[in-house]
C-alpha cells in the first residue's frame, strides 16, 4: 500500500514522517524545505506500507516548482491513501486543501496537528461533527510529542473514497 | 467604504468583496477569499509588500497582488 | 464531483460554522515579537542586527576561536613538521604532491595533499560550515526567514526576484549546492534562471568565506563588496534581458516557534556528513591534481599562454593560473593557494574575486545540470560574459584608483 503525507508547508509533516517511519528528515520553519520528496516504510496493521513525504502545498493549483512536484506526486499515485496534515489553528484553509484532494477521489485521514496551540488560542473544534460531515476519520495530534500518531495509523485502514455530494448534503447544502 | 487592499492602512480591518479572477485560484489556498475578514498588519516602504492577518494565518502579498483585492472597510 | 473555488469556500464556511468556535484570544509576547520583526521601523534594524550578529559569531567562532586558537597550532606545530619528518623522499615528486614544500613552516604554504589539503578542509572549513549551518538552522527553525523575505522583497524585486530569493541566497553562503536546489521555491522560469546564475557567479560559499577570513582578513571586505555589487548589477541587467514573467510575491508567514534540539542537531549533522562525503575528497583531489599539473609544467604553460589575459586584462599575475584550475574543484582550496602567491593587495582582491566568479565548483556544476541542461548552458554563457566584463572593470577601477 502507498500512503502520501500531504499538507501545507510548515505544519509539521516532516516530524510526522519521522514519527511514522523512524527516519531522519529535517523540517524547517519555512515553506519549500522538502523540495525533494522522501520515502520511507511504515507499519499498518503489521503490513509494510510505503510512506511518501510530499512537499508542502497550499492547493492543487501549484504556484512554484516545489508545489508542482507535490501535485505530480499525488497524480502519479492514483491508488494511494492520503494523510492530510492540517494546522488546527488554521483549519479553514487546511480543509480547503483536504477537499481538493477528496474531490479527486483519494481516501483520506485528517490530522489536526498542533492541537495544543489551537487549544491555547481558545479555538474549539468539534472533531466528531467534523468527522460526520466530511465522512473521513479526523484525529487531533501533536506531532512533536507524538500525541495521536498511533490513533492516526489505526484509522488509516478505515479511509475510503468520499462523494463530495455527501459532504455537501451533510453540511446542509450549498448556498 | 471600499478600498483596494494595497491602500489599507496599518491596523485597518475589512471584508474582502472582490478578487480579480486570475488571482482567485492563487490566493484561495492561503485562505483569502471573498467574504473573509482580514486585518492589515503592516506595509513595507518603497512599494514593498503588505502583510495581512486572515484568522490565525499571516500572509504577505506583493503590492501588485494586493491591488487586485477589494476590501469593504469595517466602519 | 468537483467544486468551483467559490463553492468550496461556501462549503467550508458551512462546515466551520457547525464545528469550530473561536474563543477570546489574547495576544502573547510571541505574537508581539512576530509583529515587531515584520514592521519596517523595527524589523529592518532588527534584521541588520541579526545579520551582524550572525557574521560576528561566524567569524569569532570559526576564525578566531577554532582555527587560530586551536587548528593552526595543531597543524603548524605538530602535524606539518611530523609529516615533513616521516614522509620519505624529501624533494622527490611524490613528496612534492603529498607533503609539498619540505621547508614550509606553515600549513598554508606547504601545498601538499595531506598537509595543506587536510588543514584547509579540517582546520579552516569544517569549523566555518559547522557554525554557519548551526546558526542558519536556528533562524530557519525559529521561523525568522519568511520575515526576512518580506523585509527584503522591495530590494530583490529590482533584480527580477522577490523576497523569497533570500532563502537560496543565504543557503548558498553555506554551500552553493543546496542553494541551487532551493531555487525551486521560486515561481517562474525566469526567476529560477536569474537566481541560479547569480548564485553560481556571485555568492561565495561558507568554505570560501572561512578561508578568506583566515588568509586575507584585511582585504576580504573588498572582495565581498565586489561580489555583492556584482550580484545586484548583473541581476538588474539579467532582469532586463531575460524574457519571462516578473514575480508576484505571495508567502505565508508562520508564527515563531521554539527550535527543537533534535531537529537542529540532525540538520547540522547532515551537513557535516555531506561535507566529509563531498567536500573533503574534492579538496584532497584538487590539491593533488594541481600539484601534478605543476610538476608536468602544465600550469606554467597555461600561465604563459593566457599571460596577456591575466596580466593585461585582469591585472593579476600569471601564477594565478594554478589556483584558477584548482577553483574548479574547490574554491576554498584555490583561495588558500592564491594567498601564498606574491602580489599587491589589489591584485589579491582581483584574483580572489576572479576565483569566486569564474566558474562554479564541480559539485555546484553537477547540481546545475540536474536542474536543467538548458538553464546550465545559459548560466555558463552569462558567466563568461560577466567574468570578462566584471574582471576587466575591477582592473579598470584599480587603475583609476591608482592601486592596480
Amino acid at each position: 500500500m502507498n500512503v502520501l503525507l500531504m499538507g501545507h508547508p510548515n505544519v509539521g509533516k516532516s516530524v510526522f514522517f519521522n514519527r511514522l517511519t523512524g527516519a531522519n528528515v529535517t523540517e524547517s520553519n519555512y515553506p519549500g524545505t522538502t523540495v525533494d520528496f522522501t520515502k520511507g516504510w511504515m507499519k499498518i496493521d503489521g503490513e509494510d506500507a510505503e510512506l511518501v513525504d510530499v512537499p508542502g502545498t497550499f492547493s492543487l493549483d501549484p504556484k512554484d516548482k516545489a508545489e508542482e512536484v507535490a501535485v505530480a506526486m499525488l497524480h502519479e499515485n492514483k491508488d494511494a491513501k492520503v494523510i492530510c496534515v492540517i494546522d488546527a489553528s488554521k483549519i479553514e484553509r487546511g480543509v480547503y486543501l483536504a477537499l481538493e484532494i477528496l474531490e479527486e477521489g483519494y481516501p483520506m485521514v485528517i490530522a489536526l496537528n498542533m492541537w495544543d496551540a489551537a487549544v491555547d488560542k481558545n479555538i474549539l473544534i468539534d472533531i466528531n461533527n467534523l468527522q460526520r460531515i466530511l465522512g473521513v476519520p479526523v484525529v487531533s495530534t501533536v506531532a512533536i510529542s507524538g500525541e495521536g500518531i498511533k490513533e492516526l495509523t489505526l484509522k488509516l485502514k478505515e479511509a475510503k473514497p468520499i462523494k463530495i455530494e455527501d459532504i455537501v448534503k451533510n453540511a446542509g447544502g450549498l448556498t | 467604504m471600499e478600498k483596494k487592499l494595497s491602500e489599507m492602512k496599518y491596523e485597518e480591518e475589512g471584508i474582502v468583496t472582490d478578487i480579480e479572477e486570475t488571482l482567485r485560484k492563487k490566493v484561495a489556498g492561503m485562505g483569502i477569499r471573498v467574504g473573509k475578514r482580514l486585518k492589515m498588519i503592516t506595509k513595507q516602504p518603497v512599494k514593498g509588500p503588505v502583510v495581512v492577518a486572515v484568522d490565525e494565518a499571516i500572509t504577505s502579498l506583493g503590492l501588485d497582488v494586493a491591488e487586485k483585492i477589494i476590501v469593504e472597510m469595517k466602519s | 464531483m468537483k467544486l468551483t473555488i467559490d463553492q468550496r469556500w461556501d462549503l467550508i464556511d458551512k462546515i466551520a460554522k457547525q464545528t469550530v468556535t473561536f474563543g477570546e484570544y489574547r495576544h502573547t509576547l510571541k505574537d508581539a515579537i512576530g509583529e515587531l520583526t515584520i514592521k519596517p521601523f523595527t524589523g529592518i534594524p532588527i534584521a541588520i542586527a541579526v545579520m551582524y550578529a550572525f557574521w560576528s559569531i561566524f567569524s569569532s567562532f570559526a576564525g578566531t576561536l577554532f582555527t587560530d586558537g586551536f587548528m593552526v597550532k595543531l597543524f603548524d606545530g605538530h602535524f606539518l613538521p611530523w609529516m615533513q619528518d616521516i614522509f620519505p623522499g624529501a624533494g622527490g615528486w611524490l613528496y612534492y604532491i603529498i607533503v609539498g614544500d619540505p621547508l614550509a613552516n606553515n600549513s598554508f604554504e606547504a601545498l601538499g595533499v595531506l598537509t595543506s589539503g587536510f588543514f584547509v578542509a579540517i582546520g579552516v572549513v569544517l569549523p566555518a560550515i559547522f557554525i554557519f549551518y548551526l546558526m542558519l538552522a536556528l533562524l530557519e527553525d525559529m521561523g525568522y526567514m519568511p520575515r526576512l523575505a518580506v523585509l527584503i522583497d522591495t530590494v530583490l524585486h529590482r533584480i527580477g526576484l522577490h523576497g523569497y530569493a533570500i532563502v537560496p541566497t543565504i543557503l548558498s553562503l553555506g554551500c552553493n549546492v543546496p542553494g541551487v536546489a532551493a531555487t525551486r521555491i521560486l515561481e517562474t522560469k525566469k526567476q529560477r534562471f536569474i537566481m541560479m546564475t547569480l548564485l553560481a557567479i556571485f555568492i561565495p560559499c561558507g568554505a570560501q568565506i572561512g578561508i578568506m577570513e583566515e588568509v586575507i582578513p584585511d582585504t576580504m571586505g573588498w572582495v565581498l563588496l565586489y561580489l555583492i555589487t556584482g550580484y545586484f548589477i548583473f541581476g538588474y541587467i539579467l532582469n532586463k534581458i531575460v524574457p519571462g514573467k516578473s514575480p508576484e510575491f505571495l508567502i505565508d508567514v508562520p508564527p515563531y516557534r521554539k527550535p527543537m534540539i533534535s531537529n537542529l542537531s540532525k540538520k547540522v549533522w547532515g551537513r557535516i556528513v555531506g561535507f566529509f562525503k563531498v567536500a573533503l575528497p574534492f579538496v584532497l583531489l584538487g590539491c593533488g591534481i594541481v600539484n601534478v599539473l605543476y610538476l608536468v609544467g602544465f600550469i606554467d604553460w597555461v600561465g604563459n599562454v593566457f599571460s596577456p589575459v591575466f596580466v593585461l586584462w585582469f591585472g593579476v599575475p600569471e601564477a594565478t593560473a594554478g589556483p584558477l584550475i584548482a577553483a574548479f574543484l574547490r574554491k576554498d582550496l584555490a583561495v588558500a593557494q592564491l594567498s601564498v602567491i606574491e602580489m599587491t593587495p589589489y591584485q589579491m582582491i582581483s584574483a580572489v574575486v576572479l576565483v569566486s566568479i569564474y566558474f562554479p565548483c564541480v559539485a555546484t556544476f553537477a547540481m546545475m545540470i540536474k536542474e536543467g541542461v538548458k538553464e546550465m548552458l545559459g548560466a555558463l554563457a552569462v558567466l563568461f560574459v560577466v567574468v570578462f566584463l566584471y574582471g576587466g572593470l575591477i582592473h579598470l577601477i584599480g587603475i583609476l584608483l591608482g592601486v592596480a
